[in-house]
């Protein structure tokens, strides 16, 4: 089959499929289903950070109107624990009286409104013992995991070569805690029909709800179905099968109605996940003539008690520049915090921020142009295996952003440019995201109509896996997109991972390749069982399709339609099923490439009064093959964003004394508004990656990363302050 | 019994409780559920609709405040299941990702063309700024707004 021989690289611009859907309501979220029968959950959360739960007192909210149940860990049924593999489930909840972090369960209502629901969780009393909590990030009694991913690296002499080097930057840099905050209220709704368990729920995973589910309640994994049609964001929220999920459905097993749990949004503060906050170190040296000789990078982050988080930060070193010494240090600390979690572009996020800000400053202190000294140390190879890039656009993402922004006209003495009363500062970061696949399974299918139903039990996020799937399908199939239908969200379908990792689009576009591949072969064995079929006798690599039809190649008149065949067999439909499993990359011979990107950014500050803003973004991507130019560029757009967020606003506040945070409002927890965001200007360069199939990389999560530095590299060069510290708030800025 | 007109509608409600706000009432109660909460603390704008051709935030309206008064949620903003020229904008736009705030922002922009307030691109960001969108649709969204501003609204 020889369609993808020369693919697009930049896909056409189509509207999303779902669209309509989404913007007539009609597009249904976990919490818009509902059943005639249903309960409604309410949760109680500790409001100590450690201790355990000394009294109880549950009669008032038992004898509330409407209340049905109320479980706490002295009545609460005991679970199982879930899977422990990557992304953790966290410990059954409600097991005893323990209290490891502020806003952990210790009570769930069932009543049969929601109304009364939370009216009766409000009149639960919980006395606390309480501990001294774990809340510091620097607190020498916490412990310590070093590299807990074995993503620790180190090659060359580091500390030799910073000795001998001409220039040495040395600095320390914090990164605040952030808040995930999906605006879709994390929402369960779960029915018991014996041990079957049906489940409705806000997740970007449905294939680990489900296990998790069976797993903790001891049921057949068969009998679990998790459905997810829409769900309202997640930003890596929803990889975890959070406590709320499973007292959900033990409040459904206890009470024998179906249940619905709707999180409220300062819940979503603490029971979700969170970017954990970071400090980190970095030493970085250099010849005079701007050649990296060292990177010494180390980065803590913090993880909760009994937690468990992937968040590399210092790794980021290890694949960015070409430098002969390098050594690369992550460690966690255990506090009594909830727990932490990926949150878009986790590790990614807050070491390019170190790393892109020291290369600034190291350009600054040899007065060579930070885009130039960048390129002095290009990687042509991946820094750590030396495997060449399965594709690296990079050098493309620094030109063309250089030019569309116009960096030449940058004038490089910090303070020097001006407009009005405004400071003006450019700055600028470059990305080399890292490589993330998992498994993936699709089945397709072909219909007597002429249409085709192709599915995974995947999940859109928002990032547009239902409309790029269409369009991919209907290439590899030779259809008009309107003939194809994608589905997913549905445990019932072929398994697929998360949606998680910028892994997704890799993982199930090279599943439905295969599985597309497959059924135009069961086309061809169906039609070979006709001795005069002008297919008979073709092997996969003979034919093309197009117009729903599969024909030889160049020879458009010799091929039979899909109809036809399925016709002349007698046979209602086709189906097949494919999978995909990455290679290793000593398989591969290569060094499977993430994204790459350039950032270009142009702030302004008021000097008299610390106000800084945005006022131009542009950003160069190297994304492999673009299936959808329009939604591709909404997720850099979107990720430039939140990119902001972690740069200007977002910061998750906690009360040292006592654990709680303090602004779990979307009032007082400031998010971009409108009113922050300037537009944009997004490229996409590069070809088709070299690692799959379809050749494309993920581009859910590299437009966050690099804002950070760009915007703290353009705040020095438009007032001379180095700011080593996000969010660059205003009292940051005026010190 | 409570009547609540919306999308030109009458419903007889039975409002047990007082506590109902309206946009429990329009996604529990009257199964309108295209009208979406993001904080039910009046922070974020997913719940905009229009009240009496204004608009207003459900989350923070009792649903016993609204007799008598004339209530369009997303449901009601097309004619004869033709989107809205908002609506469509916003397709081809492509001014959301997950959705979830969309509702609300089309409520908003539809209402923001009524106040006469879409004159420039920094006064659309300015008065849409109360309505989050997590996903960071805001430049597309001020496309599609100044889109339809520009060709003379639609209809409201
Ligand atoms: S749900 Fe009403 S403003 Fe957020
Ligand atoms: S589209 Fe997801 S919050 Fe706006």
């Amino acid at each position: 089959m020889t369609i993808l021989e020369r693919p697009r690289h930049v896909g056409p611009g189509v509207d999303r499929v779902d669209g309509p859907q989404k913007v007539t309501g009609a597009a249904r979220y976990p919490n818009d289903f509902s059943h005639p029968d249903m309960a409604h959950a309410a949760l109680v959360r500790a409001t100590i950070a450690a201790g355990r739960v000394a009294r109880l007192d549950t009669g008032a909210a038992e004898s509330a109107p409407g209340v049905l149940a109320v479980l706490t860990h002295l009545n609460a049924p005991r679970l199982a624990t879930g899977p422990s593999a990557l992304l953790a489930t966290p410990p059954p909840p409600l097991r005893d009286d323990r209290i490891l972090y502020y806003g952990q369960y210790v009570a769930v209502v069932v009543a049969d409104t929601p109304e009364r629901a939370s009216a009766a969780a409000r009149r639960i009393e919980v006395g606390y013992e309480p501990a001294e909590p774990l809340l510091d990030i620097h607190d020498p009694r916490a412990e310590r995991l070093p590299d807990p991913w074995g993503s620790d690296a180190s090659w060359g002499d580091t500390r030799a070569a910073l000795d001998d080097a001409h220039v040495v930057i040395e600095a320390s840099y914090t990164t605040a805690e952030n808040t995930n905050n999906p605006l879709g209220l994390f929402s369960t709704l779960a029915e018991w029909d014996g041990d079957t368990l049906t489940v409705h729920d806000s997740t970007q995973w449905p294939t680990r709800v489900r296990a998790t589910l069976a797993q903790m309640f001891g049921v057949p994994e068969a009998g679990v179905r998790v459905l997810v049609l829409y769900v309202g964001g997640g930003f890596g929220a929803g990889l975890r099968v959070w406590p709320h999920v499973i007292l959900t459905a033990m409040a459904a097993r206890q009470t024998g109605r179906p249940v619905k749990l709707v999180m409220t949004r300062p819940e979503m503060f603490t029971g979700i996940g969170h970017r954990p906050a970071t400090v980190q170190h970095i030493r970085i040296g250099a010849t005079r003539d701007g050649r990296l000789t060292a990177i010494e990078h180390e980065s803590r982050s913090t993880v909760a008690i009994e937690g468990d988080n992937i968040e590399p930060c210092a790794t980021v070193s290890t694949a960015a520049y070409a430098c002969p010494n390098v050594t690369a240090h992550d460690e966690q600390v255990r506090l009594n915090i909830p727990w932490t979690n990926s949150m878009r572009a986790p590790g990614e996020a807050q070491g390019n921020f170190v790393l892109e800000s020291a290369i600034d400053e190291l350009s600054h202190a040899l007065g060579i142009d930070p885009l130039e000294l960048r390129l002095r140390n290009y990687a042509e190879v991946h820094p750590r295996s030396g495997l060449p890039w399965s594709s690296k656009a990079l050098r493309e993402c620094y030109e063309v952003g250089a030019e569309r922004f116009g960096w030449s006209r940058r004038v490089p003495e910090p303070g020097s440019m001006r407009e009005g009363d405004w400071l003006v500062g450019y700055g600028m970061a470059g990305i080399s995201y890292f490589w993330y696949q998992a498994p993936c399974q699709a089945r397709a299918t072909v219909r007597g109509d002429g249409t085709a139903y192709v599915r995974s039990a995947v999940t859109d996020i928002g990032t547009g896996t239902y409309t790029i799937m269409t369009q991919l399908a209907a290439e590899l199939l030779g259809l008009e997109q309107d003939r194809v239908t994608f589905g997913l969200g549905d445990t019932s379908m072929p398994p697929g991972p998360q949606a998680g990792g910028s892994g997704l689009t890799a993982a199930l576009g090279s599943a439905v390749h295969a599985a597309c591949r497959n059924l135009v072969r069961a086309f061809l064995d169906a039609a070979a069982a006709d001795p005069a079929s002008p297919l008979a006798g073709c092997d996969l690599d003979d034919v093309a399709v197009t117009g729903g039809r599969v024909h030889r190649v160049g020879e458009p008149e010799r091929g039979e339609s899909y109809a036809g065949i399925l016709a002349m067999r007698g046979l209602d439909e086709l189906s097949a099923d494919g999978d995909s499993t990455p290679r290793t990359p000593q398989e591969a011979g290569m060094a499977p490439a993430g994204p790459f990107g350039a950032r270009f950014v142009e702030v302004r500050v008021d000097p008299e009064l610390g106000r800084l803003s945005v006022a131009r973004v542009v950003s160069a991507i190297d994304g492999g093959r673009i299936l959808n130019e329009k939604l591709a560029r909404s997720q850099i757009i979107g990720g430039t964003v939140g990119g902001i967020g972690m740069a200007m606003f977002e910061d998750t506040v906690s009360d040292p004394g006592t654990g709680r945070i303090a602004n779990a409002t979307l009032g007082d927890y400031l998010v971009p508004v409108n009113a922050d965001i300037p537009d944009m200007d997004v490229s996409f360069v590069g070809g088709p990656d070299a690692f799959n199939p379809i050749g494309v990389k993920g581009v859910g999560e590299i437009g966050l990363v690099g804002m950070a530095a760009a915007i703290a590299n353009a705040v020095f060069h438009a007032t001379g302050k180095r700011i080593r510290s996000v969010p660059i708030t205003i009292d940051r800025l005026l010190l | 019994m409570t009547t609540l007109t919306v999308n030109g509608v009458d419903h007889r409600l039975d409002l047990d409780d007082a506590r109902v706000t309206l946009l429990d009432a329009l996604r529990d109660r009257l199964g309108l559920t295209g009208t979406k909460k993001g904080c039910d603390q009046g922070a974020c704008g997913a719940c905009t609709v229009m009240a009496d051709g204004k608009r207003i935030l459900s989350c923070l309206t009792l649903a016993a405040q609204c007799e008598g008064r004339e209530i369009i949620t997303i449901e009601g903003l097309g004619v004869d299941g033709v989107l809205h020229p908002m609506q469509e904008a916003f397709v081809r736009h492509d001014a959301f990702q997950c959705g979830y705030c969309t509702s609300g922002q089309i409520m908003s922009a539809v209402c923001l063309l009524a106040e006469g307030r879409a004159g420039s691109d920094a006064d659309i960001r300015e008065f849409m700024s109360g309505n989050l969108c997590r996903c960071g649709a805001y430049p597309n969204i001020v496309a599609a707004i100044r889109e339809v501003a520009g060709a003379g609204g639609g209809h409201a």
